[in-house]
């Protein structure tokens, strides 16, 4: 029997103490507790071999969770098979069938479901329609560029209307430029379908344009979950501060409401509680250059990168530590001299500090 | 500057290959379609004259029709049993994902190749024979009054031609069916088709030319063999193999030898066109337009 036609309201994902244990005693997901709202794009965001693949995948059903429960839309998933989960897959090698033309392709899912031939044709159009791809039915798979295989395996998980959408690294195969318009196109079909959207990616950029949410995992474990602002500016462990973009960390403790770096330097935090050894996390844009003695530290410009838009520069501190600071790119084409000396400081609300573990 | 050479020096690599596949098929394949359009042998009587009698002496006689239709019979029934006993486990060796396990597979599929034909044919013998294993077993326990028929017959033959077979139809198979990506197994369950829709829909179309070559491979060489009906069959099974091998070694009589390996191989190709043509039509088929 195939399975009834989905409806296309978007469904909650809620995952109950996920575990999933490889032969060998690998515990590739451990315990992961999470809920993805309807309609959200939520991404999975860490290095390879973190779990968030295979997180995905028992989301999916390809992959048996070993304890725990997946719930979605209301209804338990633990035990349902793959074929009777309803959800649209995207996966990294697009995984088209080289067998059968695009409509063929498209069409798959309706055909699982005994769709009539009508409304078939009528679906397939209008997936393609939604991915930009009409006048392509007739192609196979191998006659198609890399970025338009990635269309036709959009156009083919979103034409059974799916109510949730799992993404496994789609757009990793891609150019930068075909994978920057992707990225826009992805989130507006997302918004467009109302689609609840699980996005895994190692591309920390990626998911900082376009989630609503990303979940950090490191070790098969979540580090943090929160809107990409909330990561990029307030990391929670030196995990995701280090993982998510550059920045400098000084190690230390907190003591008495403020931060002592380990040489005993007090540096400007805002009013910290507790005691302990901690580190300092700055980013790079964060921080200004100033005349030596007017900021916190002084140090000796030791390198300038030219970014475009930005000068990346970095000062090495008596101590032999590197501190790296953004400026924008004043556009006079002088950059600062290297062997300079001069200070560095920041406003104290720029300071995250992360307690050891 | 030299001129460009316009043939790779790898090509003549396959100048040896080309040189014995000259020597020892074309050439005596020549010889034997044109003695069997003779007369007479050419090297000792210089006056032989064309002629069709050999191919009417056989189309006349029903013994040899018989055996050409007993032969291509054995050779698709062996062909079917193995592609069917083949096709699992080529699926399980393609996709096994421990190394240890594909190993020793793999050697349990390669190993009875390291065995002789022919004693595998005799343990086939003993297993089957009236006083073998089987009947043996089941006559002693008196679960049968006479012992069932399994050897001295095509049945018997066809059990060992798909035992001694068998692991060209997995090799080649299993070669194919590795190559497909199991994502798209995948893909077709998250579209909604079940395991078995997902293998019918996916891999088995994906896996035709693997299907298509270990058929090939393993109908060409039941056609052609000849100990195992020889001794499965007892004599009373006659393949065309043992008719030409008869006509050569105890008559000789080159000329009509010549006229059945014509006729097999003729008939052979005829067959093995129509497959390929029914296979590919089988591929092209869509359930959609």
């Amino acid at each position: 029997m195939p399975p009834p036609l989905p409806t296309a309201s978007p469904a909650s994902i809620t995952l109950e103490r996920v575990t999933k244990r490889f032969p060998g005693g690998v515990v590739a997901v451990d315990k992961i507790d999470l809920i993805v709202e309807p309609g959200e794009f939520f991404s999975l965001l860490g290095p390879s071999g973190c779990g968030k693949t295979t997180t995905l995948r028992m989301i999916a059903g390809f992959e048996a969770a070993d304890e725990g429960r997946v719930v979605v839309g209301g209804r338990d998933l633990t035990h349902v098979p793959v074929h009777h989960r309803d959800m649209g897959m995207v996966f990294q090698s697009y995984a088209l069938f080289p067998h059968r033309t695009v409509a063929e392709n498209v069409a798959f899912g309706l055909r699982m479901r005994g769709v009539a031939r009508p409304e078939m044709a009528a679906r397939v159009a209008s997936a393609l329609a939604q991915v930009k791809l009409e006048g392509y039915e007739a192609r196979r798979p191998a006659e198609l560029s890399g970025g338009q295989q990635q269309r036709v395996a959009l156009a083919r998980a979103i034409v059974i209307r799916p109510p949730v959408l799992l993404c496994d690294e789609p757009l990793g195969a891609l150019d930068r430029k075909l994978r920057q318009a992707m990225q826009v196109e992805l989130k507006e079909l997302q918004r467009a379908l109302g689609v609840t959207l699980v996005f895994v990616t190692h591309d920390q950029e990626e998911a900082l344009a376009m989630s609503d949410r990303i979940g950090v995992m490191n070790s098969g474990r979540l580090e943090q979950v929160g809107a990409p602002a909330d990561i990029y500016d307030r990391p929670r462990t030196r995990f995701v501060a280090e993982f998510i973009g550059e920045i400098n960390l000084i190690e230390g403790r907190v003591h008495d409401g403020g931060f002592i770096a380990a040489d005993g330097r007090v540096l400007p935090v805002s009013s910290e509680k507790g005691e302990g050894a901690a580190a300092l996390a700055l980013r790079p844009e964060k921080l200004r250059i100033v005349s030596s003695g007017a900021g916190v530290i002084d140090g000796v410009l030791s390198d300038a990168s030219f970014l475009g838009d930005q000068v990346l520069y970095t000062v090495t501190l008596a101590d032999g530590r590197r501190l790296l600071v953004k400026e924008r790119n004043p556009g006079t084409g002088a950059l600062r001299q290297n062997g300079s000396t001069l200070g560095v400081r920041w406003e104290p609300r720029d300071a995250v500090i992360l307690r050891n573990a | 500057m030299s001129t460009p050479s316009r043939v790779s020096p790898i090509a003549w690599l396959v100048a040896p290959a080309g040189l014995f596949f000259l020597l020892f098929f074309l050439v005596p394949f020549g010889v034997m379609a044109l003695f069997s359009v003779l007369s007479g042998n050419p090297v000792q009587r210089p006056n032989v004259t064309l002629t069709g009698r050999h191919y009417d002496r056989m189309l006349g006689d029903s013994l040899y029709i018989e055996s050409l239709w007993s032969t291509l019979k054995i050779g698709a029934v062996t062909t079917a049993a193995a592609l069917l006993l083949g096709y699992p486990l080529a699926h399980w060796l393609a996709r096994m994902r421990s190394r240890g396990g594909h190993a020793l597979l793999l050697m349990a599929v390669i190993a009875p190749m390291l065995t002789g034909i022919v004693v595998r044919t005799f343990a086939w013998i003993t297993i089957l024979s009236d006083r073998g294993v089987i009947n043996a077993t089941l006559t002693g326990l008196g679960l049968l009054l006479a012992p069932l028929p399994l050897m001295y017959n095509e049945l018997g033959t066809v059990i060992a031609l798909v035992h001694i077979y068998v692991p060209f139809m997995v090799l080649t198979l299993a070669g194919v069916i590795g190559r497909i990506d199991e994502r798209l197994e995948e893909a077709a369950m998250s579209l909604g088709a079940s395991p078995m829709r997902a293998f019918l829909e996916v891999t088995l179309p994906l896996s035709l030319p693997g299907i298509l070559a270990g058929s090939l491979l393993v109908f060409a060489l039941a056609i052609s063999a000849y100990v195992t009906p020889y001794l499965m069959g007892g004599q009373q099974v006659l393949t065309l193999p043992m008719l030409i091998y008869q006509q050569v070694a105890a008559t000789f009589n080159l000329a009509f030898a010549g006229a059945l390996g014509v006729v097999l191989l003729a008939v052979s190709l005829i067959l093995i066109v129509a497959y390929n043509h029914v296979l590919g039509r089988v591929a092209r088929r869509e359930d959609l337009a």
